[in-house]
């Protein structure tokens, strides 16, 4: 129905990030509805389904489309939708897409690694005397909170601050929580995102999971398992179980007093909005708001932002159908932000922050990338910032 | 004199169009429902889903916030359609409870009574906003020519085709007008303008009439038929993706306000 509801005004082009990097009707959602519509009602021939299949999967589906159609055309939905139809029909994702979708579903995460490493960082930042505590397992004790460190920063060596510092601020908060360590799940959100037919089976499994372990509050420091957790499980997961991101949280504690910023960090950034928070779960304020509460940092927002934020293209699987779109993507972001003078651009996503950092070594610029954790740590406890706890892990794997 | 309309032709042919509609929905009913099925719960049609419905369905705040001048040219065109089509609509209904004495004496209050005035300025008055629509939307396509414009000839047509229409409204009232003249016909304030004698026709008013009668009543028929191959289509369909998207949204809890002051970069 949403094919013939498009009034073909052509706002998605005008605002579609990839379609900059790629002027290309079929890139843009009008050109995909099009042809969508087609398929459906007198098919396409080879070279024009290739064409539409290209569009597809370069499309780092970031909804901004959807926040700028008049008819509020669901669109990201639509092209999820779309790739797990033709994934039915025997028409697969690019190759590097079915390798990572591979390893999800065969090693329950998206690095191929052993279940048994994602929760050593919370024992290394232990040994490391980067936490106040050690982190104990859901199994051993069942706290009031969850947190849910998800693939990337539990594995992805330079992320892996990102849990160390959200970990530490839980604690400096006063925040009494557990993590599932080794029986952590991925959130599946990635096959959502790229098609994968087997999504709602694996939703359905990690939701019994939650529900079975008696969790009752899941914070979480990904957007895309944000995403995944709050959106896409939206039906699957009961509403007994809150689904926060951790900046919603960190926002909370610093508004009652619980976590109180005192450093002064005398820094001028600019905000990314990822957009699994920002447009797919309308969170703007919160992370905003922890920026605001730090004494010294000033943020200057860049000309896009909030709905109409610019993409790094990292999402909807792009950055492994197409590299060098991305790389373009987030090198378009990045002069963005350089045109604010800031020093630094800041996220509260590990996935934008790898995304960003691929803008910097395309454009050799010298703004810096920070997750939004690294900014609050140097205000509440500067002690676990990012270099003292590269150094503590560096030298605890050569030890 | 006035000719008789042909209304019998007429009204076959209203049905045939309908008949024709009808089909066509339910065929394109028949290519969605081949699609995956997403549930529609009513219960998510609270108070916020509502609200945005009616903001941007009436006001198109969704356009305001990304061009105002594509949002003065739909408000237009929407507005000046759905009134007239309104004012047509009841005229008929209006028009077949006078003749089984169930009208209360409407009919006749609003085609030559006190309400003919009110009558008269609705019709011209939508009809000016529905034209100024049409002209705006075409020069916007060959004047401004902004980037995201789609080289659609089906969608120039169609504004086209609507301008012509709401040309042959006024051209139909100022020859009405002019074989049976009124008082209240300086109501009329668009219609009056198009007075035959302006443009040298002073003889065949009878002829000229029943032929512009034809060409305004049988195009406004045409259109049921045209709606389903046509950007028109989006009239129908807008509003209900609209509830069901937003409702969805309202399911997730990430349900978006368009701003309306902030951005304003495509034309």
């Amino acid at each position: 129905m949403e094919m013939e509801a498009c009034a073909r005004c052509g706002e998605c082009l005008a605002w579609c990030p990839a379609y900059a990097q790629d002027p290309r009707e079929s890139i843009c959602s009008r050109g995909k509805l099009g042809s969508l519509k087609r398929i459906v009602t007198s098919g396409l021939n080879g070279e024009e389904m290739k064409e539409f299949l290209e569009g597809l999967y370069e499309c780092s589906a970031c909804g901004q489309c959807h926040i700028v159609c008049p008819v509020r055309i669901n669109t990201h939905e639509l092209w999820e939708r779309a790739r797990e139809s033709l994934v039915k029909a025997g028409i697969p994702q690019p190759e590097e897409q079915i390798k990572h979708l591979t390893a999800i579903r065969e090693c329950n995460n998206s690095f191929a690694k052993p279940q048994t490493e994602r929760g050593l960082w919370a024992e290394t930042a232990w040994r490391a005397g980067l936490l106040k505590e050690p982190v104990r397992l859901w199994k051993e004790y069942q706290a009031p909170v969850l947190y849910f460190a998800g693939c990337t920063a539990s594995f992805d060596p330079a992320m892996q601050t990102v849990a160390v510092q959200s970990a530490r601020l839980l604690q400096e908060a006063g925040v009494d929580f557990s993590i599932l360590g080794p029986d952590e799940p991925c959130c599946a959100s990635k096959l959502r995102r790229m098609g994968d037919p087997g999504f709602a089976d694996a939703a359905q499994q990690r939701a019994d999971l939650f529900l079975r372990s008696g969790i009752g509050r899941i914070i979480v420091s990904c957007a895309g398992c944000f995403k995944g957790l709050h959106s896409d499980y939206a039906g699957i997961l009961p509403a007994s179980v809150e689904v926060l991101h951790l900046t919603e949280y960190l926002d909370r504690l610093i508004r009652e007093g619980n976590l109180t910023p005192t450093r002064n960090v005398p820094m001028k950034v600019t905000y990314h909005d990822p957009c699994h928070l920002g447009r797919h779960n309308q969170i703007y304020r919160e992370p905003r708001n922890i920026l605001h509460a730090i004494p010294g940092l000033s943020l200057i927002e860049m000309r896009r932002h909030g709905p109409f934020s610019l993409c790094c293209g990292m999402g909807g699987g792009l950055k492994l159908a197409k590299p060098e779109i991305q790389k373009k993507m987030s090198a378009a972001r990045i002069r963005q932000a350089e045109e604010t003078g800031a020093e630094a651009i800041v996220t509260p996503c590990q996935t934008c922050q790898m995304g960003l950092m691929t803008g910097t070594e395309a454009t050799s610029s010298g703004l810096k990338v920070y997750h939004i954790t690294e900014m609050l740590i140097r205000s509440v406890c500067p002690e676990a910032d990012r270099a003292h706890i590269e150094k503590a892990f560096t030298e605890t794997e050569t030890g | 004199m006035m000719h008789p309309a042909p209304w019998i032709l007429f009204w076959f042919f209203v049905i045939c169009c309908h008949l024709y509609l009808d089909y066509s929905l339910y065929r394109l009913w028949k290519g969605w429902s081949r699609g995956m099925k997403t549930g529609f719960a009513i219960r998510r049609l609270k108070m916020p889903v509502v609200r945005i419905w009616l903001y941007e369905v009436f006001l198109q705040r969704q356009l305001f916030s990304l061009s105002v001048m594509r949002w003065l040219v739909h408000q237009c065109i929407f507005w000046g359609f759905i009134s007239l089509t309104f004012l047509s609509l009841t005229k008929f209904i209006l028009l077949l409870l006078s003749r089984i004495s169930f009208d209360a004496g409407l009919h006749d209050f609003f085609s030559q009574g006190a309400g003919y005035p009110f009558t008269k300025l609705w019709g011209d008055f939508f009809g000016l906003i529905l034209f100024a629509g049409c002209a705006g939307a075409l020069a916007r396509r060959f004047v401004l020519r902004p980037v995201q414009t789609a080289h659609d000839q089906t969608d120039t047509f169609l504004t086209v085709y609507l301008l012509l229409m709401t040309l042959s409204g006024f051209m139909l009232e100022s020859l009405r007008m002019a074989l049976s003249p009124s008082d209240l016909d300086q109501y009329a304030f668009i219609g009056g303008l198009f007075m035959p004698a302006r443009f040298g026709i002073v003889a065949g008013l009878g002829t000229w009439h029943a032929g512009t009668w034809i060409i305004h009543a049988f195009s406004g028929a045409a259109i049921l038929a045209y709606l389903p191959h046509s950007k028109l289509l989006h009239s129908l369909l807008a509003p209900l993706v609209i509830a069901l998207n937003a409702a969805e949204e309202e399911g997730r809890k990430d349900m978006y306000w368009p701003k309306t002051k902030q951005y304003r970069p495509t034309r």
